[in-house]
């Protein structure tokens, strides 16, 4: 139980003191996860907005791939990812395996179906609603959109953060595609399950109170937001 | 804006929903739709709002098939209104701030509204934390503030209290009196339709009856 305390105290000397190889480690998370999260919501909120209004042939179908996907394994994404940026693969050519893009690119496409998933069954479940709304008291489309997106600014904002904990958390794609390598792609998930199979707890705990302060911080941010609204 | 509706149908999975040949509703009156539970008098006035627009047959607004400039005349209250997540002031200003009315106008507007709603007191609430009552007040006020040619209605005082009603009452018909607006209203209470509906149209399993 010792090395358990004495974790802990080597985990506060490493946070206080400010050790750049732990910082530069939560920057480079923080970097990739955000990255990531603003990619995939500004291009798949809207999206996800549009189906879950628009009403067409096969949209049952699409629900089921969209909430599918939802589950996708991020090992599976991070193979993906890994084979097309490959040296052999399609995209080999753009050199970026092993580094921080192809790490931001893994994360995008595991969090896009995330974003797309839940952003779809607000605008399916609240979304109708709000545009009927903005169509009997004169608005067209811009207007609704509009209008939606206000009225459920929060619960989006509820969306990207819960896909940024999926993000941020998820350790399978980077380690595949970043590789891990010691101040160029290591991140937080990657160092903590290096440092338990080394048996070198102190980095380990540390990390991992970095990691649930933020996962902290992120929901204390967006409780009191929805509160106030 | 008078309507005209012709061979109206609509069906749901092989059931008849609606089927009305011949139906006209008059300029300036209020019409009052009434029937039991499944008699298709919400799924009529969706199909005349423009919300429903799986429906076979034609209706016509003052002659013209539903445009976006019939569309920016009309207005619908549900029966459960949905108020936005803002200021009562916002909900009942947006419908002139989509029409880009200018700020003095539309604070005039709001005040007078409100005053004949008797609502004064909720201006600064938020509308999504209003109790039923207090939101048809407000859905009615966002509805008559742009005076629109037609005005429709959907239970708008069900389950509220006696005075809430008297006040929505009053205002329908002021709203009829003072602008010739037409005013459709479907409601459950044939008293009420009584009280100030000019016409009453009966619906029976989807049919207009006596």
């Amino acid at each position: 139980m010792d090395y358990i305390f004495q974790g802990f105290i080597e985990a506060l000397k490493l946070l206080i003191s400010f050790d750049p190889e732990v910082f530069k480690i939560i920057i480079l998370s923080l970097f990739v996860s955000t990255t990531a999260t603003i990619l995939a919501s500004l291009i798949f909120i809207p999206i996800g907005i549009y189906l879950g209004l628009k009403k067409f042939r096969g949209k049952r179908i699409i629900s089921r791939i969209i909430y599918t996907s939802m589950s996708v394994p991020s090992v599976i994404v991070g193979l993906v990812v890994a084979i097309l940026l490959s040296r052999r693969g399609p995209l080999g050519h753009l050199d970026i395996m092993y580094t921080p893009k192809a790490m931001i690119i893994a994360q995008t496409l595991l969090v896009i179906p995330l974003i797309l998933g839940l952003t779809y069954n607000l605008a399916k479940n609240r979304g109708t609603i709000i545009e009927k709304v903005a169509f009997t008291l004169g608005g067209n489309s811009i207007d609704s959109i509009i209008l939606i997106i206000r009225e459920l600014k929060v619960d989006i904002l509820v969306n990207v953060a819960t896909s940024f904990s999926r993000a941020i958390s998820e350790v399978g794609a980077v380690m595949i595609v970043g590789g891990n390598i010691k101040g160029h792609t290591r991140v937080i998930t990657t160092t903590i399950s290096m440092m338990n199979s080394m048996g070198d707890y102190p980095m380990a705990i540390a990390l991992g109170i970095i990691l649930l302060i933020i996962s902290f911080g992120i929901n204390s941010f967006i409780y009191s937001y929805s509160q106030e609204d | 804006m008078e309507l005209y509706i012709e061979n109206l149908h609509k069906k749901y999975d092989d059931k008849t929903i609606l089927d009305i040949p011949r139906l006209k509703i008059q300029e300036g009156k209020i019409t009052g739709i009434t029937g039991l539970n499944g008699s298709g008098k919400s799924t009529l006035l969706n199909i005349i709002g423009g919300i429903d627009k799986e429906f076979e047959g034609s209706i016509r607004y003052n002659g013209k098939l539903l445009n976006k400039e019939i569309a920016t005349n009309m207005t619908y209250v549900f029966q459960k209104p949905y108020l936005f997540r803002r200021k009562v002031y916002d909900n009942i200003a947006y419908p002139l701030k989509l029409r880009k009315v200018n700020k003095d106008r539309i604070e005039k507007a709001v005040q007078e509204i409100l005053e004949r709603l008797e609502i004064t007191d909720l201006v600064n609430k938020k509308g999504h934390k209003l109790s039923g009552g207090e939101s048809q007040k407000v859905a009615l006020a966002r509805a008559l503030i742009f005076e629109p040619k037609l005005l429709l209605l959907d239970e708008p005082t069900s389950n509220i209290d006696p005075e809430s009603i008297k006040v929505l009452e009053r205002e329908i018909v002021r709203f009829n009196k003072e602008t010739n607006g037409t005013v459709l209203i479907v409601t459950h209470n044939l008293n009420q339709a009584k009280r100030i509906c000019d016409d009453i149209i009966y619906l029976s399993f989807g049919r207009v009856g006596n």
